[in-house]
């Protein structure tokens, strides 16, 4: 039988420097993504329906795929913004943009064409500008409540702010990463960053208290809290990778969507965690100054 | 026995909580009541007490905000509300008395006046207003409380009439303080339902008397919604109980008058058309979609300034009604039987899941959520090769589910994607602390006394505990605005936080202290 072996990592071989700079430099590449994502499209990331407006469709289309496509372009006056076909059961999800066509006129549009309408969704663009508005609140709030329970936690600096840094990084990155595989924000992918906000921080909780709070050597204080925490986020990561093909297979977006932002966080969260993290908190142990 | 129930008294807390949860979930008694439209029947479906929401079911749900501009405090200097609907429908374009509702709790203290037409700027009101001769305070986008309870008192009303079982109609608010009607219908199209929702009712006003042989007969459509100058709103005193005033249009007066008298009805009638329509005196009828909702008489004063033709002059009345909650139902008839305020369906949300879509979506998360939960047991036995260890893992994450499905249950809180995202949410983090307690129980060697144990418990369970309050804290904006779906998902992750550190993972660390001390 195949086991799972957490491997343990020497960290006497590298310098804090060294463990450091691979988490810092995603990171920072990560912002340069959003930043520069800002500066062409005005978003750092590609707003979804729920937030720009816009109407969107799931309908059973008889034919093959390129027939199906093509009496979508023809049926429907106005063009689709996007025509995406769900792998098991061959429905086609068709969005339009807000202001090319009203959702009563597509919804003709389809009956008419003799599609059978699995589902509708309509948002208007003035309710998806609040909806987005409330949305960054949201996780503006959520991640200022974690950072100032964390700091109320362990009441020193490094420790606390390596939690953050590392929190920040872990949202950081599954954005820059959302631009990248043509993922748009939705409000499942808004609830996945916050979902992994709380997620990701149980791994670096658990190093500090490991490192900070128990009697022991470092570097065996480390492993011991890897063995855990890496087991717990693999774990975790297994749960919504599989979440993730399941929903992308049955065509179900919000699963998908959240799904898949928790795996490429979890992802982040680990080099995070026992690189940048570590190398945090072996200088303070070390170098700093208390 | 005792003692032992004593010393494991987590193991026995869980056990009690599934015990409720799987009472919620089958017990016939704790079946949830309907909403509006269902009859007597309960709303369960299937052979648990769960509900599904709108894209595990199937249905239509939209979501819209009432057109209207609302002036508050404004001094009616002693006008009438009648008076003051035309004095400020005159100064507007393209709008009609009856698109103006002036509400005035208290007779010579300011009230609020609305405007409920398309396309009336706040300026073009507040000009309105001064022009009109009205002080008033600040005029502010959105319609008033008591119209948007009326919009869904009328929209209650026509999905109950139109017997959709299952419907619900409430206000929600949005983040920016805008106030939306949400209607959701199950299994409905969604056309359909905007359909229904714009519909306008019939209404009419009959008079009911006897001809010249004797016979009762319906003297038909003496007055239909156009005929109507002014509606105003339901109200209620010491003199007159409840009633609507109304105002007849001038052009109709005349005719409305001859008709009333030619028909004995301006002789002064105590109308007991309800009671007994053989015997009754001449009746008003108030006819909606061609139903009788009310029967009025007229009083002799009214009557005798019918008689000499007074009335036409100054063409109103009032229409009494056994109780207020009638006087507001024939108020909003008479608006034409639709909403006080249209809805504006262009700035609202609607979706729409057909019933087959509905049905594959509740399959198909299940799956998903059944593969979630076998990819974490596989990983977990993986790790541990302890199937001492792993399997009462998976059997207590399980039960959290369980625990929370009952919650569902209990609060009528009905199933959806968002819902199950938040099963599988806390089926993660329910086995990571577990996880984190086993790991921290065996790092440091073979547990052998229960002292150890204990100790060992209570360091992991530090960490749990402050994993649990961040993942509370970061989910709570979620659970508290109004987010769509995300509301569900975060408050049951919360919930499942909850779940887990207070009841099931101390039982696991019960649990596991039995299987790997010598007691």
């Amino acid at each position: 039988m195949v086991a799972f072996e957490v491997p343990e990592i020497n960290y006497t071989e590298y310098s804090n420097r060294q463990l450091a700079a691979v988490p810092l430099a995603l990171l920072a590449v990560a912002l340069l993504i959003l930043g520069g994502w800002y500066v062409v499209t005005g978003y750092p990331v590609d707003p979804g329906l729920e937030f720009t407006g816009g109407t969107e469709l799931r309908l059973d289309i008889d034919g093959n795929d390129a027939d199906a496509r093509a009496q979508i372009a023809e049926e429907f006056d106005a063009e689709p913004d996007s025509v995406r076909q769900v792998a098991t059961d061959g429905s086609y999800i068709v969005t339009f943009r807000q202001g090319d066509a009203t959702t009563t006129e597509l919804e003709t549009q389809a009956n008419d064409a003799g599609f059978e309408i699995r589902s509708i969704d309509s948002v208007s663009g003035s309710f998806g500008a609040d909806t987005q508005l409330l949305a960054i609140g949201g996780v503006l709030v959520a991640f200022g409540g974690m950072s100032l329970l964390v700091f109320a936690m362990f009441r020193t600096f490094i420790p606390s702010i390596a939690v953050v840094i590392s929190a920040f990084s872990d949202v950081i990155i599954p954005l820059a990463m959302m631009n990248l595989i043509g993922i748009e924000l939705t409000l499942g992918t808004v609830a996945a960053l916050l979902m992994l906000i709380g997620y990701s921080v149980d791994s670096d909780i658990l190093l500090n208290n490991s490192i900070l709070r128990r009697t022991g050597d470092f570097y065996e204080s480390t492993n011991r809290a890897m063995r855990t925490g890496v087991t717990m986020t693999i774990t975790s990561i297994a749960a919504m990778a599989v979440m993730t093909i399941g929903a992308w297979a049955f065509g179900i977006d919000l699963l998908r969507a959240i799904g898949i932002i928790l795996v490429v966080g979890l992802l982040a969260d680990l080099m995070n965690t026992y690189l940048l993290n570590v190398s945090l908190l072996r200088w303070y142990k070390y170098e700093g100054v208390r | 026995m005792f003692e032992r129930i004593k010393q494991n008294y987590r193991v026995t807390l869980l056990v009690i909580i599934c015990l409720l949860a799987a009472f919620a979930l089958f017990s016939p008694t704790m079946a949830p009541e309907t909403d509006v439209g269902g009859e007597d029947a309960t709303a369960r479906e299937g052979v648990t007490n769960l509900r599904y929401g709108l894209d595990l079911a199937g249905g239509t749900r939209i979501q819209a905000p009432l057109i209207g501009l609302t002036a508050e405090d404004v001094e009616f200097s002693g006008d009438g509300e009648a008076t003051v609907a035309r004095e400020v429908a005159a100064e507007l374009p393209d709008t009609e008395e009856t698109d103006v509702i002036v509400r005035q709790e208290f007779e010579d203290e300011p009230g609020t006046v609305e405007v409920v037409s398309r396309n009336i700027t706040e300026s073009q009101f507040d000009d309105a207003l001064n022009a009109a001769g009205y002080e008033h305070g600040e005029v502010s986008s959105g319609v008033t409380q008591a119209t948007r309870e009326e919009a869904i008192s009328v929209l209650e009303g026509k999905v109950n009439e139109a017997g959709l079982s299952g419907s619900t109609v409430q206000e929600v608010t949005s983040g920016t303080g805008e106030f939306f009607i949400m209607t959701e219908v199950p299994g409905e199209g969604r056309q359909d339902v905007i359909d229904l929702i714009q519909e306008r009712g019939s209404v009419r006003v009959d008079i009911y008397h006897q001809n010249d042989d004797g016979e009762y007969v319906n003297e038909t459509a003496v007055l239909t919604q156009e005929d109507f100058q002014t509606v105003g709103t339901a109200q209620q005193n010491d003199r007159q109980g409840p009633h609507v005033p109304v105002t007849v249009r001038e052009s109709s007066a005349t005719d409305f008058q001859q008709a009333v008298v030619d028909t004995g009805l301006a002789q002064g009638s105590q109308c007991t058309y309800f009671e007994d329509a053989e015997t009754t005196d001449p009746c008003l009828l108030l006819v909606v979609d061609d139903e009788v909702v009310n029967a009025f008489g007229m009083n002799p004063g009214l009557a005798n300034d019918m008689q000499s033709g007074e009335w036409a002059q100054d063409p109103n009345f009032i229409l009494t009604t056994g109780d207020f909650e009638d006087a507001q139902r024939v108020a909003l008839n008479l608006r034409a039987g639709a909403l006080p305020a249209p809805l504006d369906l262009e700035s609202g949300t609607t979706s729409f899941i057909s019933p087959t879509q509905g049905e594959e979506f509740r399959t198909n998360s299940l799956i998903v959520g059944i593969l979630a939960v076998f990819s974490v047991a596989g990983f977990v036995f993986l790790r541990y090769r302890e199937p001492r260890v792993a399997a009462p893992m998976i059997v207590t994450a399980l039960s959290e589910v369980f625990i929370l499905l009952g919650f569902a249950a209990a609060l009528g809180y009905p199933l959806d994607l968002a819902v199950i995202a938040g099963f599988i949410a806390v089926i993660g983090t329910g086995v990571d602390d577990l996880i984190i307690i086993a790991d921290g129980v065996m790092a440091e060697g073979d547990v052998k006394s229960r002292k150890v144990f204990d100790s060992r418990f209570r360091r992991a369970f530090w960490v749990i505990g402050a994993a649990a309050a961040t993942t509370i804290v970061a989910m709570s904006p979620l659970a508290v605005l109004s987010l769509g779906d995300l509301r569900g998902f975060a408050i049951f992750t919360i919930l499942g936080v909850l779940v887990g550190v207070l009841v099931t993972r101390p039982a696991y660390g019960d649990i596991l202290r039995y299987l790997l001390t010598d007691r």
